[in-house]
């Protein structure tokens, strides 16, 4: 399944920043990667990283005071082809590709639906908006299959409840089946379990497995979850302070985590790999992106800190063919 | 589910009426009844809090009167609004109210359309003679048509700019905000004045050039051909009063949206490709519609208090035409010797004003589900109280 030359979407150097009333933050400081047809790509990070705004770039759903300063999100719309540059797309060109080709599964999905509306409906909207199906009402009969395909018990009766009649599990179920009702090929999941207790998030990650081989389709997953990375992902990139540290293949990085973030994170999350005794935290505190530490933004808290790293960015390194860091150590 | 609460008298005909309005619907949609089972138990809770509040109720019976009688006042008054009775007696030179007059039986008297007999001036007359009962009834028809020929419009200027502005934030906001702000700088009466001072003549120009249009506004206002160029004092006040009006509803659809656009339902729509109009008109303004109508409901009274203040200071309706504020500011160079002609319409301004502020008010209660709730958690209480004692 995996494709590993066809890339569907290049992200180059984006920059990301925030114009607030307390200064500029700089949420995301030159951020690369891309993700191949099929494969399931991870961003890793603590919270307020910059996982949600990298996420929200490619479409460029950035809202003011948030603008996207620099940088080029190449999507390959045919395998192959020549790539467009979703940020230089005006926004009705971008609202078809939102949706239809490129979709999103929020964090919260009781806050995801709105509570005016049922689920045959909020489902039918998107197909209608895409031109999908003519009328809302054909929408409520393809809303009882998709609600079948996400495994929605009793869909015929779901499918006229309101969000506020449905659970926790039910709702994400129909939020997943909003996003992909119009078969989009990339799906970003922004932390698609966080809200859910943990049985639940066991069944929507058995859901998504299934619903990506099913249809085939190519995932970004955000998360701060290990464990689901392992489960989940076939790549990963880890992210710290709007920056990309490092990024390997899923086993190569519990296996053999070179930034030292990495190394931190891993040592404070049980690992499945390899066995830890103790889990330990990382000193120090994420840094304020309006004011962030020069050169490596790591570097306070990092015990391998050099004089070098005050002052200079690293570079990105690549390690192997599929591992890349950006650490002075490996330089 | 209505089963639960204890039902006064009040309740069983509210009941009755909603049940009455959903059957008819029923019959012009079949099929309705059923899906909109939900809706219909929703408005019997909504008109069971309304029964147990006293302000709404009065609030209610306060407006109800006021259309009623602006609807058929025309045609149950005695006489016209501009019938000038000291042609008949002179008792009905300034008469005070229970003053009992004759009209014999004239070619005049036929040639005004009134009918020969005696007469109860039940609120006595004024200067000219002209039955203030009568001019009090016209008065009302005037006050709800400026009221909501204003609330068509003026409103909903404000409510697009606020939808807008909040929405797209920046750059837009700003603009649309300042310039806002440039209209709320202004005292909107001396602005409303300005306007109303202004306008009349081209507005006289384009009924005159629109028969039609000049028609449409007789019968609304239930006036006379030979007043069209005194009608077109009140259409300016209208449209003065769009023009000032919005401002305030700009500010607050704009805070509304604001906080609304924050929800993640609005953030995952814009994600999935539902286009903008869409956003704002399925997911943003249902959501906040309960404010807004409260507080356009609040605001009704404040037309008719501007219109009647624009009258009373002599830039909005013109005589003969009967109006409130025009009928005090006749009759205030008599007051206080013949004070009916005061008392009557002022009191008639704020009978209608304070029932719009209470049905306002109560409203606001009913559509905020939090305050709702509480109530209808009262009522349930009371019912399972009862039911323990019995036991």
């Amino acid at each position: 399944m995996k494709s590993e030359h066809l890339p569907i979407i290049e992200v180059k150097d984006l920059y990301v920043n925030f114009y607030t009333y307390a200064g500029v933050v700089k949420a995301i400081d030159g951020v690369s990667f891309t993700i191949y047809r099929g494969e399931t790509y991870c961003l890793v990070g603590e919270t307020g990283c910059g996982k949600s705004v990298t996420a929200k770039s490619l479409t460029k759903l950035i809202r003011p005071p948030g603008r996207i300063e620099k940088g080029q999100v190449l999507y390959y719309r045919e395998p192959g082809k020549e790539p467009i540059d979703l940020l230089g797309l005006s926004e009705e060109e971008l609202r078809r590709i939102r949706g239809a080709e490129i979709s999103y599964i929020f964090q919260d999905p009781s806050a995801s639906l709105d509570p005016l509306y049922n689920i045959g409906y909020q489902i039918s909207e998107t197909m209608y908006d895409h031109g999908l199906i003519s009328s809302i009402k054909e929408g409520f009969l393809k809303a009882v299959d998709i609600l079948k395909s996400v495994l929605m018990p009793d869909p015929e009766t779901r499918v006229k409840n309101y969000p506020h009649e449905l659970s926790g599990g039910m709702k994400q179920r129909a939020v997943i089946g909003i996003s992909l009702s119009n078969n989009p090929r990339l799906v970003i999941a922004d932390e698609p379990t966080t809200a859910l207790d943990a049985t639940v998030q066991d069944q929507i990650m058995d859901l998504l497995k299934k619903l990506k081989k099913e249809k085939n389709l190519t995932v970004l997953l955000i998360t701060h979850n290990m464990g689901l990375v392992a489960d989940m992902c076939d790549r990963v990139a880890v992210m710290y302070a709007g920056r990309i540290v490092e990024e390997a293949d899923i086993y190569e990085l519990f296996k053999n985590p070179l930034h030292p973030y990495t190394k931190a994170l891993l040592k404070a999350v049980p690992n499945p790999v390899k066995k830890i005794d103790k889990l330990e935290s990382i000193p120090g505190t994420v840094p304020n992106l309006i004011y962030p530490p020069p050169g490596c933004r790591f570097h306070p808290r990092c015990q391998y800190a050099m004089e070098k790293c005050k002052s200079e960015r690293p570079p990105e390194i690549w390690v192997s063919s599929t591992h890349r860091v950006s650490c002075w150590l490996y330089s | 589910m209505s089963e639960i609460y204890e039902k006064k008298l009040l309740d069983k005909f509210s009941d009755a009426l909603i049940e009455g309005f959903a059957k008819f619907l029923d019959k012009v949609r079949p099929g309705w009844y059923k899906k909109n089972k939900a809706r219909v138990d929703e408005w019997k809770l909504m008109a069971y809090a309304l029964n147990r509040s006293p302000p709404g109720l009065i609030g209610l019976a306060l407006v109800i009167v006021f259309i009623v009688l602006a609807i058929v006042g025309p045609y149950i008054a005695p006489f016209n609004y501009d019938t000038p009775l000291t042609a008949f007696d002179r008792d009905a030179y300034l008469a005070p109210p229970g003053t009992v007059i004759t009209i014999p039986n004239t070619t005049a008297a036929k040639f005004l359309g009134v009918r020969s007999g005696n007469y109860t001036l039940l609120l006595g007359s004024d200067d000219y003679g002209r039955d203030l009962f009568s001019r009090i009834l016209y008065g009302a028809r005037t006050s709800l048509i400026v009221a909501i020929m204003v609330m068509l419009v003026g409103p909903w200027i404000g409510i697009l700019i606020g939808l807008v502005a909040g929405y797209y934030g920046g750059k837009i906001d700003e603009i649309l905000m300042r310039f806002t702000d440039i209209f709320l700088a202004f005292p909107g009466l001396i602005l409303a004045i300005a306007f109303s001072a202004v306008l009349p003549p081209r507005i006289q120009y384009f009924l005159n050039a629109n028969p039609a249009v000049r028609q449409f506004f007789l019968s609304l206002f239930s006036l006379k051909v030979q007043h069209a160029g005194s009608m077109a004092y009140l259409v300016s006040v209208i449209i003065a009063l769009w023009i000032v009006w919005w401002p305030g509803y700009a500010r607050l659809v704009r805070g509304l949206v604001l906080s609304a656009r924050e929800n993640l339902y609005v953030e995952a729509a814009r994600a999935l490709g539902v286009p903008t109009r869409w956003i704002l008109l399925r997911h943003i303004t249902p959501n906040i519609i309960g404010p807004i109508l409260v507080y356009l409901t609040l605001d009704f009274g404040g037309v008719i208090l501007t219109e009647a203040g624009l009258s009373f200071l002599g830039v909005g309706a013109v005589p003969p035409i009967a109006d409130w504020g025009r009928i005090i500011n006749d009759g205030s160079q008599y007051f206080p010797n013949s004070w009916w002609l005061v008392f009557y319409p002022g009191l008639m301004i704020l009978l209608t004003v304070l029932g719009f502020n209470l049905i306002g008010d109560t409203l606001r209660d009913i559509l905020d589900p939090k305050t709702r709730r509480s109530i209808e958690f009262k009522l349930k209480k009371k019912k399972q109280k009862g039911e323990k004692n019995e036991v």
